[in-house]
């Protein structure tokens, strides 16, 4: 016992010792504030770059990137292209109104600050996908979201809009996408109830939801097809659409399931009562885990949305 | 025993690292002097007054033209002959130098030279998911400066980007709108007709531009002989350069210039080799292929294989011009027409061919009599029958007209597997097969 207390010193009489020894010639290690690169990228800031810092850098500690950086994305095989310019604040100033502001109008500014994602990387092109289908965008450990196609995205007042194609596909697209993300970082942080899993627990599809559409998918009991994929994604699913689709247009989904029974063998009514179900739940974890009125945000995220469309 | 190797470990370093000089073999970190390249390239880049006329050759095939003004700002503002749009109104986006794996040029937001990268099909006729395979990213090599001309590798495609220092007068003319006159040239497709000459000096040339490809062949005659040549081309300032100069005896043309575009009566003027001239049309070739035909007839024959074509007939200007691509056959889609020879003592079969999830069909279609070869060089087709439910009216019937048109056809071979099928009465149909 005691020799191993001494032999213990005697190491840490050495640790101390080749410190010091070693420290006897210590050399300046040069010009590190000067490292290319280190401290990202740099250039002469724009009325763009302005923007972002005030209004939402500033304000939410959130950071978007527009500028090319190829290694953002998660495939750096795939073909992009930087945003445009004059795209960039129209589109972040939309995610800023459906988003933003009626999170922290209805939760608070600590809640919103704590947990919205703080890396937006913004890619101008679509990714397309080998089997067809193209990348709407991506999250990664509810830090950074990707959005695609921002050189597609039109609004109210901009040049070219078309109000019966645009308003849908911003809607479906840009909002419903980060909508859908931060479901995500919710239900990671405080698991919903376990109950939502047994709602429609024999009818999920796994990756086979890509064969089905949102009208199949719908007579089953899930609000999307992607619903289908799993009990989370189908969570953040009914999160997305409840919210990007207000009240009155949820009801119409669930209205809008077609008499019958779907041939995996779910009838009407059952479908319409595993959505209100899930939706029950959706709205249950939110006052009691994050005391959030899910009703008043959807108000407040789809008026804001009647807005710019 | 073990302690004492740990001791030894321990000891070691304090031992060595008494001495540690690191005698370098620059007398400057390897940072200082990447930042000092990064600088010098960006000084180079903003310091040309006039900006730089460029050109791109796209890993995707094609030349474009660009001309490009760099302020130390990392703001650019660029012309660019991809389009009648983007060769007059100048755009404005922004670049950045990067340490990268080589010391980098990067437009890193949305610039003309991005529509020739861009994934969306729609922007620029290229491949889904991959556009004309371009880059901007660009790799700067020590060998790459020159005083006067700059030579970038790009990251992703190893387009070559080369830059050249531009004069007053060169600048002075795209902001003039010069380049947008230029351009002018690609109203040489509203000419109704395939076959388009013009002549320069006492040389009749029949020209044939590809716009996608950005390609224009010239053919003549030399006596009886037909010669070509075929070169690629961009657009700089007013003029349409080609990629290498057509040196024919005395003449010497280097590129088009001087445009002028009217569109009713469609007429294109331009100079080339230091003469003017007019773009005209052709209802048949300079000098007909006269073999053609028959080497178009014979190849499905030997090979057993057929003829096809997406769109059908190309008519007086518009693609697709009876709208085959509409056609259905119950719950089948339309997928592409069939030419099938019969070689010399069966049915020649027109068809189209339909498609469901997993099989292609064929449900109808008219038969054709042993074809006519003329000594002049063209193909005539006759009716014989018809099989299946043919409708009555629409696409099919239309196309099948066209195709038992009195005059007949030349074949030009437009590659080792392609031709164009051109109506001999006026060259305002055709069908290009594949």
């Amino acid at each position: 016992m005691l020799a191993k207390t001494i032999s213990k010193i005697f190491f840490l009489g050495m640790l101390a010792s080749s410190a010091l020894l070693s420290s006897c010639k210590e050399e300046k290690i040069g010009e590190v504030e000067d490292i290319p690169g280190l401290g990202g990228d740099t250039w002469v800031p724009g009325p763009v770059d302005k923007w972002i810092l005030d209004s939402m850098t500033t304000p939410y500690n959130i950071s978007a990137k527009y500028k090319w950086d190829q290694f953002e994305f998660g495939n750096i095989t795939k073909t992009l292209v930087p945003p445009d310019e004059a795209q960039v604040i129209p589109l972040l100033r939309t995610i800023t109104k459906a988003w933003t502001i009626p999170y922290v109008q209805e939760a608070g500014k600590v809640f919103y600050n704590k947990f919205s994602p703080k890396f937006f990387i913004l890619s101008g092109s679509n990714e397309y996908n080998a089997e067809g289908s193209v990348t709407l965008g991506t999250a990664e450990g509810g830090r950074k979201v990707v959005l695609f196609g921002v050189n597609l995205f039109k609004i109210k007042g901009m040049q070219g809009y078309n109000a019966a194609e645009d308003s849908s596909f911003v809607k479906d697209w840009f909002l419903h996408t980060i909508h859908h993300e931060f479901g995500h970082i919710l239900h990671q942080t405080v698991l919903y109830p376990v109950e939502y899993k047994n709602i429609t627990k024999s009818l999920y599809q796994g990756g086979n939801w890509i064969n089905w559409s949102n009208e199949d998918a719908r007579r089953d009991g899930f609000v999307t097809a992607y619903s289908s994929l799993n009990f989370d994604e189908d969570f953040v699913e009914m999160i997305a659409m409840m919210l990007t689709e207000g009240k009155a247009g949820f009801d119409k989904i669930v209205n809008s399931i077609p008499e019958g029974t779907s041939p995996r063998g779910v009838t009407k009514a059952q479908a319409q009562a595993s959505l209100r179900q899930k939706e029950a739940i959706v709205v249950a974890y939110y006052k009691n885990t994050w005391n959030i009125d899910f009703y008043s945000l959807q108000k407040r995220v789809r008026g804001s949305m009647n807005q710019l469309f | 025993m073990k302690k004492l190797f740990l001791c030894l470990l321990f000891v070691a370093p304090a031992l060595f690292s008494c001495e540690n000089s690191d005698d370098t073999l620059f007398e400057e970190s390897a940072d200082t002097r990447l930042n000092a390249a990064l600088a010098s390239y960006e000084k180079l880049l903003v310091d040309a007054p006039y900006g730089w006329n460029a050109i791109i050759y796209p890993k995707g095939g094609g030349t474009y033209g660009f001309h490009f003004k760099f302020n130390d700002q990392n703001r650019v503002v660029m012309y660019s002959d991809f389009s009648a749009e983007t060769a007059a109104k100048p755009k404005e986006s922004s670049y950045r130098l990067k340490a990268m794996q080589t010391p980098s040029l990067i437009f890193d937001t949305y610039s003309y030279l991005h529509i020739l990268s861009d994934p969306n099909p729609d922007v620029n006729g290229g491949g889904v998911g991959e556009g004309l395979q371009s880059d901007f990213e660009f790799s700067i090599f020590p060998d790459s400066l020159k005083e006067e001309t700059v030579t970038f590798v790009g990251r992703k495609n190893q387009s070559r980007l080369v830059l050249t220092k531009a004069t007053q007068a060169q600048a002075t003319a795209y902001a003039n709108g010069d380049l947008a006159k230029a351009v002018l040239f690609n109203n040489i497709s509203k000419y109704q007709t395939y076959f388009k000459r013009i002549t320069v000096g006492n040389i009749t040339y029949e020209i044939t531009p590809n716009q996608q490809t950005r390609t224009i062949k010239l053919t003549w005659l030399e006596g009886n002989v037909p010669k070509n040549f075929t070169t690629g081309y961009y657009f700089a300032g007013a003029s349409l350069i080609f990629l290498k100069p057509l040196v024919n005896g005395s003449q010497t043309i280097n590129g088009f210039t001087n445009f002028t575009w009217n569109a009713n009566p469609t007429q294109l003027r331009f100079s080339a080799g230091g003469a003017n001239t007019v773009v005209q049309e052709a209802i048949k070739p300079l000098s007909v292929d006269i073999a053609a035909v028959r080497r178009w007839w014979q190849e499905p024959v030997e090979s057993g294989g057929d003829w096809r074509t997406e769109f059908g007939f190309h008519v007086n200007g518009v693609d697709d011009a009876f709208g085959v691509k509409d056609l259905e056959y119950e719950d089948k889609q339309y997928a592409y027409y069939s030419y099938v020879p019969g070689g010399d003592t069966r049915y020649e079969v027109f068809s189209p061919i339909f498609f469901t999830a997993d099989a292609l069909f064929q449900e109808y279609g008219h038969l054709g009599e042993p074809p006519t070869f003329t000594a002049d060089g063209r193909i005539i087709l006759t009716a014989r029958g018809t099989f299946g439910a043919v409708p009555t009216s629409g696409p099919a019937i239309n196309s099948v007209n066209l195709l038992y048109e009195k005059s007949g056809y030349y074949l030009i071979q437009t590659s080792e597997t392609t031709y164009d099928m051109v109506s001999a009465k006026d060259a305002k149909a055709w069908i290009s097969w594949e």
